[in-house]
């Protein structure tokens, strides 16, 4: 099966949403977003780290140094009450369009 | 906000940011490493990372500036060629802003000079610049919205016992205190000890005057100088740094309300037309707008009309003008401001035009930078970009030397005009901003097209080579033309007479202001009597506004669709034979004569172009009038200006006080100054009459004109040096990028004119264009130089043919210097070349 690259606005809510439970570092994001999907997802680097500077610059995550699993001094990325608000407006927007587009599939 | 200050975090610690990105990427590839996925460059991820927080265009610019630094560093002639070129340009425009911005725009050194109004009378009736005085004394007494009131008026005064004429500054004594003015000396005045109605009649001298006659004498006040013979004290000396309230540099303050004493038979509290009238500013109360003081004024008119029916007029309204200025920009003056802006511009857009063509021929030699530049995927905007730095870094060095040089004309200019010691020439923001704002212009001008074009990478295309040198061609045609038409003026009204003789005339203007009619009237017959005693004089006769003077009564109409200025004098019967204006038909003016007038030949030609002008009716204004005699065209009161034309009417008992004598000599007029006036001081010792040669006056009117031709002309030269280091410039190119084909030509036995006009053939169609879009603009900018030629037509043929032959003549060896070089050209060197 070929990798699914997936739009840009999308990657965003699915960083925030995978930062929800608690911060992790750039690689821990594109994993967890990786085995959550069953493997259909996959974040490259190439969108994972624009779209993490674009979600710093707008104050929806902060990065602080942590240590990695493999004992390596690293940044995680923890989400901001401002990014806990975008989230649940991405997340009902998302709701929204998905619904009436799942309607008009079923209808149509 | 909270995103900008981010962004602006990001700026200061962009190093700290950097290292940790660099540091989350190398994390990441060495996890993605061990589960084996392929990976992308480490440096462009980095990029497109960075992107986000929007900087790159700040890194891009840093970048090109030192790109475009080291690339003109590089090329040092060029750089110097070109920040020549535009200094030049830029130069000119910020001296004659600079100069601009003194005169006009910066305000008066004295206390808020914002809230100071300068008032005109304004009614159905008519309009006057000037108030009797009584009735600036009543609306100083009553107007609430003004917190002062001042009224300032010139007049030539004598001092003790000398000859010489010095200016005294009438002015109301509140006037030193309310505009913050300093005493260098003593006091300033004080208006409530200077002008009771027994005060003693005092002075305040000049810091100038005081030094120069006085000899900066420290104990000078308290003394007492006598003024038009009347002692008077001197309270004190007026700071060289005080401005009054106009432009004149006078010598000595009096309060207006001594006038009377100082002045013989002043009328000073003559509350009617032939009163004593003054200007007259105000200064707003605090949070009054000039609305509003309008408004008050007029109610106050309206009162004083009530009481004074036949000398406030009805109606009477006072419009003010923002008065803390020294000069206003009057309508009269926007067509010759607009014309010295349009000459400055023509020099920027020839210097353009030749840096232009200039970068152009260099983009031909950089063709393989581009062409590199362009393989390893730089876009066209970013080339676009990139050459548009380098213009705008040569715009921001030629800016910088263009104001230093304009500060120095500048400076030059100030010294020669001799401007008031207030003034401080150092330049203000606004011409700062000026000069930058040339620059920027100049580098869209000359950078913008040369860049795209480069980057389009079609060089070749001739199109904006040729209109670049159109361009150039055309500027510097203009500005060689109005100098030619300016030399010509000079030249014709340096050796023809301007329809009168003046050479053996000597005016005297006895300044009667202060007498009546009868009295006026009395001292003229007097004075006509003594002189006609005197040998060598011919004839005395009057006039109203003395030819060569300052002072003129215009009406401004049309006839026969052109656009006429009439200038009106009156005269006596012997004016026209005392200045030699020959009487072509019907009569002279009679004693007696109230409806008759004469028109000069001008006027009737063009009033009545087949017809006898003698007889016919003639309105002027209100009055209708008969012609009784046509004269032949004299432009007396402004020798320079083509549309003027004259008629004359008999000088009424009325116009006696304002009159000004003529005495015509029968031998060159130098050695009968002195006893002509003697004699005219002599009937009224109290007098300060203004004598002087004609001769004089004309040579002193000419000299405005030498110096606007020789500005012009420095003007034209500099932009014919720049059009024909344009030309040379891209004939040099043409001639080194052709070297191969004329190495074959040659060898193929071209003969050296043909290799030659090979090489020149196509600059010839657009100098060609150039010269006709040159002559075409010169011919519509020259119409508003008609009223300064002295009767050379603006198409004067000579002025346009030989402004057109030097420019070509100039051009010609401009370009076929370099083209020369062609024919040097090795045949087999020149095919092995590359």
């Amino acid at each position: 099966m070929p990798k699914v690259e997936m739009p840009s606005g999308a990657l965003v809510l699915l960083i925030l949403r995978v930062l929800r439970s608690g911060a992790l570092h750039g690689y821990a994001i594109a994993q967890r977003i990786h085995v959550l999907s069953s493997e259909v997802l996959h974040v490259e680097e190439g969108s994972l780290y624009p779209a993490l500077q674009k979600i710093l610059l707008k104050g929806w995550v902060t990065a602080e140094w942590g240590i990695s699993e493999t004992n390596r001094k690293v940044r995680f990325y923890r989400l901001t009450p401002a990014g806990r608000r975008q989230l649940e407006a991405e997340l009902s927007e998302y709701d929204r369009v998905n619904g009436a587009i799942q309607s008009v599939l079923r209808t149509a | 906000m909270n995103e900008l200050f981010r962004r602006l975090r990001y700026l200061l610690h962009r190093r700290r940011f950097d290292r940790e990105l660099a540091n989350d990427l190398d994390f990441h590839r060495e996890m993605a490493g061990r589960a084996g996925v392929p990976l992308g460059s480490a440096l462009q991820l980095r990029e497109e990372a960075r992107d986000a927080w929007g900087w790159t265009w700040l890194d891009r610019l840093s970048q090109d500036l030192r790109y475009a630094a080291r690339m003109l560093r590089k090329s040092r002639g060029f750089t110097a060629v070109a920040v020549l070129m535009l200094a030049l340009g830029i130069g000119v425009n910020v001296a004659a802003f600079g100069f601009f911005d003194l005169m006009f725009l910066r305000p008066l050194p004295v206390r808020d000079p914002g809230t100071l109004l300068k008032f005109a009378r304004s009614a159905p009736q008519g309009y006057a610049d000037n108030f009797v005085y009584p009735e600036v004394a009543f609306y100083r007494e009553h107007a609430k919205k003004l917190s002062a009131v001042m009224a300032s008026d010139d007049a030539k005064v004598t001092i003790d016992n000398d000859a010489e004429q010095l200016t005294a500054t009438f002015v109301t004594a509140n006037l030193f205190s309310d505009l913050g003015a300093t005493a260098r000396v003593g006091r300033l005045f004080d208006p409530v000890r200077d002008e009771a109605p027994d005060a003693e009649p005092v002075v305040v001298l000049s810091q100038s005057f005081w030094q120069r006659h006085f000899g900066a004498d420290a104990s000078i006040a308290g003394k007492t100088i006598r003024i038009n013979g009347q002692p008077a004290t001197v309270v004190g000396v007026a700071s060289s740094e005080f401005s009054g309230l106009g432009f004149s540099t006078p010598d000595l303050w009096a309060p207006i309300a001594q006038q009377p004493y100082f002045v013989k038979s002043s009328r000073l509290t003559d509350f009617s037309e032939t009163g004593f009238s003054v200007p007259m500013w105000g200064r707003l109360q605090p949070g009054v707008t000039p609305a509003v003081a309008e408004q008050e004024l007029k109610s106050l008119a309206a009162e004083l009309h009530a009481q004074h029916p036949m000398d406030v007029w009805e109606k009477e309204s006072l419009p003010s003008e923002p008065g803390g200025y020294a000069n206003r920009v009057r309508h009269e003056m926007v067509p010759v401001l607009a014309l010295v802006g349009a000459l400055g511009l023509l020099i920027l857009a020839a210097a353009c035009g030749s840096l232009g063509s200039l970068l152009l021929a260099r983009g031909v030699a950089r063709e393989k930078e581009i062409a590199i530049r362009v393989a390893v995927g730089a876009g066209r905007a970013r080339l676009i970009r990139q050459l548009f730095t380098e213009s705008l870094v040569l715009a921001l060095l030629g800016s910088v030397a263009g104001f230093a040089l304009g500060y120095v004309v500048l400076r030059i200019l100030t010294a020669w005009a001799g401007i008031p010691a207030w003034i401080d020439p150092t330049p203000d923001g606004r011409v700062i901003a000026f000069a930058a704002g040339m620059g920027l212009a100049a580098a869209i001008l000359f950078g913008l097209t040369p860049a795209w074009q480069a980057s389009r990478r079609r060089l070749r295309g001739t199109i904006t080579r040729q209109f670049l040198i159109g361009a150039q061609v055309a500027a510097s045609c203009i500005l060689l033309i109005v100098a030619g038409l300016l030399v010509r003026a000079v030249d014709h009204a340096t050796y023809n007479d301007p329809g009168f003789d003046y050479r053996q005339v000597i005016s005297i203007d006895p300044a009667l202001r202060g007498y009546t009619p009868a009295g006026a009237r009395v001292y003229f017959i007097a004075l006509a009597a003594r002189l006609r005693g005197v040998p060598g004089i011919e004839s005395v006769a009057l006039v109203s506004n003395p030819p060569l003077g300052n002072r003129w009564t215009v009406v401004n109409t049309e006839i026969a669709r052109r656009a006429v200025n009439v200038h009106i004098n009156h005269i006596d019967p012997a004016f026209l034979q005392t200045m030699k204006i020959p009487l072509l038909l019907g009569r002279n003016l009679v004693p007696g004569d109230a409806r008759a007038i004469i028109v000069s030949e001008s006027l009737a030609r063009l009033r009545w172009p087949s017809e006898d002008p003698v007889g016919k009716p003639f309105r002027l204004g209100a009055d209708d009038l008969t012609v009784v005699g046509v004269s032949g065209s004299a432009r007396l009161v402004s020798p320079e200006d083509s549309d003027a034309v004259e008629v004359y009417q008999l000088a009424q008992a009325d116009l006696m006080p304002s009159m000004v004598a003529m005495v015509r000599t029968t031998a060159p007029p130098e050695g009968l100054l002195r006893p002509v006036a003697a004699i005219a001081k002599s009937i009224d010792p109290r007098l300060v009459p203004e004598v002087q040669l004609m001769k004089s006056a004309f040579r002193a009117k000419l000299q405005t004109a030498e110096a606007s031709a020789v500005a012009v002309g420095v003007l034209g030269l500099i932009a014919l040096l720049l059009a024909c280091a344009g030309i040379a410039g891209l004939v040099g190119y043409a001639v080194s990028q052709r070297t191969k084909e004329i190495g074959i030509r040659m060898a193929l036995g071209a003969r050296p004119g043909h290799v030659l006009s090979v090489v020149l053939r196509q600059f010839s169609l657009p100098v060609v264009a150039g010269l006709a879009v040159g002559v075409g603009g010169a011919a519509a900018l020259s119409t508003v130089l008609r009223g300064l030629l002295y009767g050379v037509g603006n198409l004067d043929p000579i002025a346009y043919s030989s402004a057109m032959a030097v420019f070509a003549v100039n051009m010609a060896v401009a370009g076929l210097l370099p083209a020369l070089r062609a024919l040097r050209v090795d045949p087999m060197r020149a095919l092995r070349y590359e």
